[in-house]
Parts: C-alpha cells; structure tokens; sequence
C-alpha cells in the first residue's frame, strides 16, 4: 500500500521514476482490462443468468450449462470440431515440416525464396477469400477438382455437399491456409540448426534418415510441440471457413463450436447460452495451453 | 590402388546425394505449385465470362486474357471502393493505435522498476489465452451501448492493441543500453522525451515488423466485423466479399473478381516486405 501511496505522491527522484514506469504501461492495461478481462468476468457472470427480452435478468444458477451441455446439437458440434482437428491438424504438421526440410536442402538460394514464397502465400489471404475460392474449386458441377479426378476416371463428388465428404474439405482448406505460418517457424528453425551438427554426423557415417531421425527433428522439438498447440487453438476455433461456405450445413454435418456459439449469441440471440458456449471454450483453451505449459517446462532432449 | 574402391563409393554416394537433392527439389517445386493454384485458379475464373465457367468440358484459358468486365460489375455492384477505403481506415488504426500502446508500455516494461511490474506483464501475457470469441458477447453489448455499432470506433475497438505488440516492443527496447537513457536524462531530457527521441528511433525494425503484421491481421479480419457491422456503407473487404455469395446461386465470375480485388493489396505488401512478416511470425510463434 505504502509502495503505492508513494507512487501517487512522489517524494524523490526514484519514486517519480517509478510512477513514470507506471504511466507508460497504463493505457495498455487499461485497454486489456476493458477489452478483455472484463468481458471474460462478464461472460463467466452472464452464463448464470437467463435473460428475458425486456425484463431483467434472471438468476437461473447452473440451469444454463444444465441445458447446452445435454443438447446433442451442442455434442455435434464439438464431436465436428474434433473431427476437423484430427483431420487437419498431424496433416499440417507434418507437411509443413516436409516442405521446410524440402525447402532447406535447396542450394540456390534465389529459388528457394521463390519456392517459399509461394508456399507462404497463403497466410496473407483472408479466411474468407480463401474459402469461397475452394469452395469453387470443389463445386460439384463445374468445379475444376471433380474435372481433374474426370481425367482418371473418377466419378465426380461432392465435396462440401457431401454429408461425409465435407469435414475432410474444410480440413484440406485448413491445411492448405496454416502450410505457409507453419513452414515459416520450422524453415527460421531448421536455418539455426549450427552445420556442425551436421558435418559431425556425416563423418560418422549417418545416413539421410538417421541425421533427420536424431540430429533434425530432436532439435526442433520444441518448434514442433509449439506448432502443434498453435494448430490446435487455431482450428478449435474454425468459424470463417466454415461460415463462408457450408454455414454448418449439410444437415449440421460441418457445424462447428465457434459457429454455434455465433448463431446462438447473433442469429437467436440467446446470450446466456452462447455465455456457457464461450466459458467452455476458453476452459478448454486454458487447459490445452496449460498442458502445453506443462510440456514445455520439460528440459528438451538433444 | 587400394583405395581406389574406396574413392568409387565416395563418388557414388556424392552423386546420390546429388540425385537426392534434384528430388527434393521437385517435389518442393510441385507441392508450391499446388498450393499456389488456387490463386492462379481465382485470378483466371475473375476473367471468364459467365457460359466460360460453366463450360464442359472445362477450358482452363480465358478465351479473353485481358476481360476486366467481371471487375467492372463488381464495383458497380457494390460499393468496393468504400469498403476497400474502409478496410484501409481501420486497420491502418489498428496499427497505429497498436504501435503507440504497445511501444510505451514495452518502454516501462523493459526499463523501469515499479511495484507489480512482473505481475502486469504476466497478466498481459496470459490475456492470450482468451479466446476473442470468448469475449464477443459482452464486448457487443458494450458496443451497442456506447451506440458504436456500425461506427469505424466500434470496428476497430477491440484490435486497437495487441499482446504480441507489448511483448515485441519490450523485447526490443531490452536490448538498448541504459546509457543511451542516462545522457538523455543528464541532457534534461523528460521520460515522454525519451521515449520519442531515444527509444522510437532505436527500434525501427520491431517498429516496422509490428505495423506490418497488425495491419495485416486487421484486413482479413472477420469475425467482429460481421457482428458489429450492419450498415452497407460501414462493410470492409471481407464482409463485402460475402454479398456475392448465397445458398442458391453464386456467380463465381463476381465472386472471384471481388476476392483477388479484396486479398491483391495485402499479397502485394506481404511479396514486398515478406522479410518483415516472416519475423513477425517467427516472434509471435515464439511467444506462443
């Protein structure tokens, strides 16, 4: 308390020096307060109450989670949720990582950024452009996918109208939108790794395999647990993909958290219930990024 | 003559090596190829006329390469000069705003010392565990009465500052000597003075990796437009993008044109500063 009394009311030239330090970092705080951990504190609050359209709020204790968490549609979207994770995000890793290791063994540098460019393209298109573009490469009729499978023979599908079909799509747009931000962290990484390393393991006669196998991938584990967490986050949180071209459908088979928790807050309006949707996310959230923490803390093994 | 099978393996393994390498690069080369065709695929269909695209068997070429007609439909359509302006306006805020923010903080973060310094930081840091749709519900009805609903202010509200900014900008001025503050000081230098004249102009590069990346993520922005946004004249590029489509009909044509006239300013900022942005990201993976 002192402390702070003495920040307000200065005394000597190191209190000012604090309070200065105090001032620079307010307007930040404040910002994060308001925009953030007060709507949390909101969010935790609302989902305890009903509210009744131009009546005040009613105290309804846990009826709320009560009812969204036995609501199969709630179930359905999670399961989807989950679906496309485990699609789209080992694809992802693992792909990124191929293209990086690719990308790295090119020699002439000139080429290789040409080469990277294009893979990092991706990150600069906006979610929803990227979308609509795939969904009309993947347009039943006319689109350009079901032409190239016509050349070999392949009868055409139907992508994202189909009720099995449509997860795997979105995941393949997933995919397709992280490459580039996941080729770019394992890329800077694989370029610190020291040539030593390297050299050392020639030397001993280590084959291609074995340098990736023990000198490559131990070394960028600590890149590869992080992007893995990153994906999670990233697709547990798919909306404008989903949004832009399926909107959920067909027959709810693509309905995913974040897209009911946004017809539920903004189509029907049910704040309470999209309160419950919202505290369920960033619980689940905090826990996978707590494990990560957890995983973290682990000395790495080289 | 011993080692002469010796120098044979040597030699065959340096060209296996080398036939490796033809083959690596390959398949670096298709696989870039595939991912960069959707953007050839969206840029050829903006050029095609309506009976092109529904053409079978399918013709890849535009019969016309330099037909801009579905670009011309799409502005006289809708307003996407407003909404180009629009998407410029806010995120250009959002970056600027980002940048003063972050930077003082990052500036009393890194050099001052005041009671629950670490704690604040931890706070912000930890602030990226939550989710912004966690958040949206409340910080809509918040909007909604301050009456900024469909206001630039309402927009950009919520991206008017970034953790990964904070944690960027205290990165950096940590890395500037103490000194450099002191003569300052001993000059008669004030604090804010400092901050202008001293810190600022020694970080230029986080300066610029932070503008860009902010101004970046605030143009694909998505989620919170759509729900803030009602009015047609207040749209940005992504929300406008939206208009060409429906559940029953899309014309393709419009909808590719729209999309490579919404995503072409910020492919070509990213193609000329890529340097910057692949930073950006490195950092911010770092950060986590």
């Amino acid at each position: 308390m002192r402390q702070w009394l003495r920040i307000v009311l200065p005394k000597s030239y190191m209190d000012r020096q604090r309070r200065a330090g105090f001032l620079f970092v307010l307007p930040a705080l404040l910002f994060f307060g308001s925009v953030f951990l007060l709507p949390l504190a909101q969010s935790v609050v609302q989902s305890f109450y009903r509210n009744v359209p131009g009546g005040a709020d009613q105290f309804v204790g846990l009826r709320l989670y009560e009812k969204v968490f036995t609501d199969s549609i709630f179930w359905a979207a999670v399961s989807n949720t989950v679906h496309l994770l485990f699609m789209s995000v080992p694809s992802v890793v693992v792909c990124s990582l191929a293209v990086a290791l690719g990308l790295n063994r090119i020699a002439s540098l000139k080429w290789r950024n040409v080469w990277a460019a294009m893979y990092f393209l991706p990150f600069a298109c906006s979610l929803v452009a990227a979308s609509l573009v795939w969904q009309w490469i993947y347009h039943p009729v006319y689109g350009i996918l079901n032409a190239a499978l016509g050349v070999f023979g392949i009868p055409p599908q139907k992508w994202l109208q189909s009720l099995t079909q449509v997860r795997p799509s979105i995941a393949a747009v997933n995919i397709w939108i992280r490459i580039g931000f996941d080729t770019m962290i394992f890329l800077a990484a694989l370029q610190s790794v020291p040539p030593e390393y390297y050299e050392a393991a020639s030397i001993d006669g280590a084959s291609a395999w074995q340098r990736l196998r023990h000198i490559t991938i131990p070394l960028l584990n600590p890149q590869i647990l992080m992007v893995c967490i990153l994906e999670l986050i990233f697709n547990f949180k798919i909306f404008d993909q989903v949004y832009a071209t399926t909107q959920g459908g067909p027959a709810s088979a693509s309905q995913t958290v974040i897209m009911l928790l946004y017809d539920t807050a903004f189509k029907y309006f049910r704040f309470g219930d999209a309160s419950v949707i919202a505290v369920f996310v960033f619980i689940t959230l905090l826990v996978v990024t707590l494990l990560q923490w957890r995983i973290f803390r682990k000395p790495v093994e080289y | 003559m011993a080692n002469l099978p010796e120098a044979g393996r040597v030699l065959s393994r340096a060209s296996r090596v080398a036939q490796w390498r033809w083959v690596a690069t390959l398949l670096v080369a298709c696989g870039a190829i595939t991912v960069f065709f959707p953007f050839f695929w969206m840029a050829v269909t903006s050029l095609k006329t309506p009976p092109e695209i529904i053409r079978v068997p399918l013709q890849v070429a535009p019969d016309n390469w330099l037909n801009l007609a579905n670009y011309r439909e799409v502005f006289q359509r809708e307003n996407f000069v407003r909404y180009l302006f629009n998407t410029a306006l806010v995120a250009s805020i959002a970056a600027l705003s980002s940048l003063v923010v972050s930077s003082l903080a990052g500036y009393g973060f890194a050099k001052f010392h005041f009671p629950g310094r670490d704690a604040f930081f931890l706070a912000i840091v930890a602030i990226l565990m939550v989710p912004f749709q966690s958040v949206v519900v409340p910080l809509y009805l918040w909007v909604s009465r301050f009456g900024l609903l469909d206001t630039y202010l309402g927009i950009v509200a919520p991206d008017l500052v970034s953790v990964f900014g904070v944690f960027l900008m205290r990165q950096a001025i940590e890395m500037i000597p103490n000194d450099y503050m002191d003569a300052a000081r001993i000059d008669g230098c004030s604090e804010l003075g400092i901050f202008f004249k001293v810190i600022l102009p020694s970080v230029k590069p986080a300066i610029a990796t932070l503008l860009i990346i902010k101004f970046m993520w605030n143009w694909n922005e998505f989620f919170w437009p759509l729900v803030v946004v009602n009015s047609p004249t207040m749209r940005v590029v992504t929300i406008g993008l939206m208009s060409f489509t429906n559940i029953y009909f899309i014309e393709y044509n419009l909808l590719t044109a729209a999309a490579v006239i919404s995503i072409l300013p910020i492919l070509l900022i990213f193609l000329f500063l890529q340097r910057w942005v692949v930073q950006a990201v490195v950092m911010s993976g770092l950060k986590g």
